[in-house]
């Protein structure tokens, strides 16, 4: 256990943090990139490559991976995947501070990979290994704030936290954060459900008063934990893994969740996912290795496996959630209705006035104290 | 179970353990347990002690200190909510699996012709995993599923009426997992009643009621309060009920010590309440001790 | 009167009791994916989960777990109930307050007190994670073991001790003393205790859920997973199956049983046998 002044490194990475993830989104979006270079789809034909292991033990979000893609690569390299699901990232550190060793690969938020990596609970990405990222890799989402030398992390694919309600069963059409607690509160009450996620719920409760998503000023938490507290009684279920489903059965009519499970529902039923106007969480998802891993060769296969376009299309499909590789290499192989989709990749004015979770311990602590009290209510 | 009957009233078996005995079992047979214990029980919670006096450091950290913030946070009227919280829930469910389990108990007991058969139907349901069968639980309070369609259709409940991720769900989810353990005892310890003479006593002219009060309930007692025990004390510490009945939406003290050690990754505080809910439980079995004893040398 | 009000009490808990059982069984026929919908008979999902690995290999380990714990706990617990019965009281209160203690803290508790103890283990042996199917074991067979021992002890003390004094007396030593004398009158109740023991620890997950480690599953640590994160539909099949299992266990031992029984009656029965 050790003493480090964590308030220092943090800060200042924070802000580093903040400044960049604001360039980085103007920047971001749909746009193609000044780099025209061919599009290789090379699958796994390499001189001299470390032989891949016969497993890969996966931790990943739940329904994250299209059961297509475990089948190709487990075909390809002839190695089972393993898989076991955690539902949120805080989960996810709990479980690798508890001590678990032994997953190759782990898929933390952007916030999440800064943490593991100052407390060592990563292991450098061994890019030889990696040609397709190489190549097909975006370079808007290289040299990211939390990961400026991409030495622990490679993007899985990118998002927005926001909230999806059912049409049908919705009169009202909201598009702000105040609506959505303000129908949860009344004429919806008891069928709405929110993520089972510290830094979603908090955050977006701050965005909805006007402060940062990131605010770690306690009046701002104070008010925001109030109008938590108010909303508590009204919420059906926090789920973070079973909202999708609820709001496609019609057991809940709102949902505070992520894009890509809210253009899943709109795909089933008539339903709008909402970025709201206040603003909101950008977030990227990467993949990472942990230490403890016993495949690293398998989980780096895995990485380059998925950055096949081809792959890469069966998993936007699936996930519904914005890939990271150059536009121009989708084109032809994802499908243009979804490709079009805001929902799935969302425009840039929209990202701009987002924020990506980039929190300092000291909100942590705070956010964490807010959460008893939300749960305990 | 039939249990055989001692053999010797309860002073006499003391003044044998006094070593006047002769030979024994030899005491040394304890220490491989004890070992175990040792290694595997009291050093984990002792560790646990330890962190409860640590303190937090960064996002993940914990430091080893003497330091009882804590313990002073934990006096906060919000957990204080939680604890009582608690409390109701386990004297609910105990007081409730005694209403439901005892008259069955007592029916096996005095009336039932297939005796191991009926007990086992008991247990049964016991051998399916408790997660399965609590998930079921959702299906069949689901507004949706036959069963409470039927009560609305009838009329005996509202037509919004849903009892799903409530604490409702969780106190019938409770009951439902912890009624074998109150059956068992209490058909344990009224198995070895004498029937004829609740018999012999209505026969005289004691109403039912009185007949119970006086000749069967002091025997049943040592069952109702092993039973109680076994449901009351786990009852403390419940997590899964209502995580999975209550949608995650309330939180008992497990539940709290769970969130510390989850997302809230606050292990020190978690330890705290931990320490805290293994003092109270502690208070609660020594009574519970005080209690049998004064069974044991004053009852049936 | 109070005879017709207990049987419709009784008749009303065990449906209470059943409810769930028949929805799992029922829906483990269901042919659809969604639990509320009926999609036709099938039993597709008996095939699909016997096939599949992810619900086979952590099977095996429940069992394995489980039956390794049986038999330790019974080993421990056995011994310890013989030894009380001796101890002086002064001795026997702490012994006795600690085997309480297992079985009163609350599981949530002692699962995650188990993780740190056996992270820190690691450390001090410089063995990295020793988490897996041993560690599952271990933590186990702590509260199974005060489940023999009290449940041994009450037999113990309630069958009285004339036979193994006799014993004793006559010169056998502590081993056959126990093998001869006390092992079959005790039989009963260590196989209660042991039965008890493998059905805690088969269908235990909190303390699985921290001590596993990220290589081991139980089964019930697959099933959580696959509820919480709604993967498949198969392990409601899985469990119907196993408790059909089980069910055949029952009656198999209980017929066995009454077969001895039987024969033990009639040999009885033979003069100077």
């Amino acid at each position: 256990m050790k003493e480090i002044p964590w308030e220092k490194r943090y800060d200042r990475k924070g802000f580093v943090a903040i400044s960049g993830m604001a360039a980085f989104l103007a920047a971001c979006g749909g746009s193609t990139t000044a780099e025209e270079e061919p599009a290789a789809p090379a699958t796994t034909a390499g001189a001299a490559k470390p032989e891949v292991e016969d497993t890969l033990f996966y931790y990943n979000w739940a329904a994250y991976v299209n059961d297509e893609t475990y089948k190709r690569f487990e075909e390809e390299f002839g190695a089972k995947v393993k898989k076991d699901f955690y539902a949120s990232n805080e989960d996810l550190l709990a479980k690798m501070q508890g001590g678990a060793r032994g997953y190759d690969l782990v898929v933390p938020t952007g916030y999440m990979i800064q943490i593991m990596a100052d407390e060592g609970f990563l292991t450098e990405i061994d890019w030889s290994q990696l040609p397709n990222v190489e190549k097909n890799l975006d370079s808007k989402f290289r040299g990211l704030p939390y990961d400026p030398d991409d030495k622990w992390s490679v993007p899985k694919d990118w998002g927005t936290t926001g909230y999806v309600y059912r049409t049908d069963l919705v009169k009202e059409r909201p598009t702000t954060w105040r609506e959505f607690f303000d129908l949860t509160k009344g004429p919806y009450s008891g069928k709405v459900t929110v993520l089972d996620g510290i830094p979603e719920l908090v955050g977006s409760t701050l965005v909805m008063l006007g402060y940062s998503f990131n605010s770690d000023d306690e009046g701002e938490l104070e008010e925001a934990k109030q109008e938590l507290l108010a909303l508590k009684p009204h919420l059906l279920a926090i789920t973070s893994t079973e909202y999708k489903q609820m709001v496609i059965d019609g057991k809940a009519v709102m949902a505070l969740g992520w894009n890509g499970d809210g253009a899943a529902v709109a795909a089933e039923k008539p339903a709008e996912y909402v970025v709201a106007e206040e603003g909101g969480e950008f977030w990227v998802d990467a993949y990472a290795i942990p230490t403890g891993n016993e495949h690293p060769n398998a989980a780096h296969a895995w990485i380059n496996f998925v950055y096949d376009p081809e792959v890469n299309a069966l998993e936007t499909s699936y996930t519904f959630y914005g890939s990271p590789l150059k536009r121009e290499l989708l084109d032809g192989v994802l499908d243009p209705e979804i490709l079009s989709n805001t929902d799935v990749f969302p425009e840039p004015e929209t990202v701009a006035n987002l924020e990506p979770n980039s929190v300092s311990p000291k909100g942590t602590e705070l956010r964490d104290r807010i959460w008893t009290e939300f749960k305990a209510a | 179970m039939a249990v055989a009957a001692p053999r010797f009233p309860a002073r006499r078996r003391g003044a044998i353990r006094a070593g006047a005995g002769g030979p024994r079992y030899p005491g040394w047979l304890a220490l491989p347990a004890l070992g175990y214990y040792g290694l595997f029980f009291l050093a984990p919670l002792a560790l646990m002690g330890a962190v409860a006096l640590s303190e937090r450091v960064g996002h993940v950290d914990f430091v080893y200190a003497l330091n009882f913030e804590n313990f002073k946070v934990l006096w906060d009227p919000l957990y204080g909510e939680i604890f009582l919280r608690t409390l109701r829930l386990a004297l609910f469910g105990t007081v409730a699996a005694l209403f439901v389990g005892f008259p069955l108990a007592y029916y096996i007991a005095r009336y039932a012709k297939r005796k191991t058969l009926l007990l086992m139907l008991v247990v049964v349901p016991f051998w399916t995993s408790f997660l399965i069968r609590t998930y079921s639980w959702l299906i069949i309070l689901d507004p949706d599923f036959p069963v409470l369609r039927a009560l609305k259709w009838i009329g005996v409940i509202a037509d919004d009426f849903s009892v799903l991720y409530t604490p409702t769900a969780v106190y019938i989810g409770v009951v439902y997992t912890y009624l074998p353990l109150m059956v068992l005892p209490v058909y344990a310890a009224l198995e070895r009643m004498d029937w004829s003479l609740v018999e012999a006593a209505e026969d005289l002219g004691d109403p039912p009621p009185r007949a119970f009060r006086r000749i069967t309930l002091p025997l049943a007692m040592p069952g109702v309060l092993a039973g109680s025990l076994l449901v009351f004390i786990p009852l403390m510490g419940e997590y899964l009920n209502p995580v999975i009945l209550g949608g995650d939406k309330t939180i008992y003290a497990g539940n709290l010590i769970g969130l510390q050690f989850g997302s809230s990754r606050n292990w020190p505080f978690g330890a705290t309440i931990a320490v805290v809910l293994i003092a109270v439980m502690t208070l609660a079995v020594l009574a519970y001790a005080r209690l049998a004893r004064r069974e044991e040398q004053y009852g049936g | 009167m109070g005879k017709r009000l207990l049987q419709a009490h009784s008749l009303l808990v065990y449906l209470f009791l059943y409810a769930p059982i028949a929805v799992v069984v029922i829906f483990a026929f269901n042919g659809g994916r969604q639990v509320l919908n009926w999609d036709g008979f099938s039993t597709k999902w008996f095939g699909e989960a016997l096939a599949d690995p992810t619900i086979t290999e952590p099977f095996k380990n429940s069992l394995l777990i489980a039956s390794g714990n049986a038999i330790l706990a019974c080993i421990l617990g056995t011994a310890l109930a013989l030894a009380l019965a001796r101890l002086r009281p002064w001795l026997r209160a702490p012994i006795d307050a600690l085997v309480y203690m297992t079985l009163v803290t609350p599981e949530i508790v002692f699962g995650i007190a188990a993780l740190m103890f056996f992270v820190q283990l690691g450390n001090w042996l410089s063995l990295g994670s020793i988490l897996g199917l041993w560690t599952i074991l271990i933590a186990h067979v702590v509260f199974n073991a005060s489940v023999v021992a009290l449940i041994v002890r009450a037999r113990f003390v309630g069958m009285g001790q004339n036979l193994e004094e006799a014993s004793f007396d006559l010169g056998a030593g502590p081993l056959s003393t126990f093998r001869q004398v006390t092992l079959p009158r005790l039989a009963p109740a260590i196989l209660a205790g042991g039965l008890l023991a493998f059905t805690f620890s088969f269908d235990d997950f909190i303390t699985s859920f921290f001590v596993s480690g990220a290589g081991t599953t139980t089964l019930p640590l697959r099933i959580f997973s696959s509820l919480r994160f709604g993967i498949s539909p198969i392990v409601n099949a899985a469990a119907a199956m196993i408790l059909a299992l089980t069910l055949l266990a029952i009656v198999a031992a209980y017929l066995v049983l009454r077969r001895t029984a039987q024969v033990r009656r009639q040999a009885a029965l033979i003069p100077g046998a």
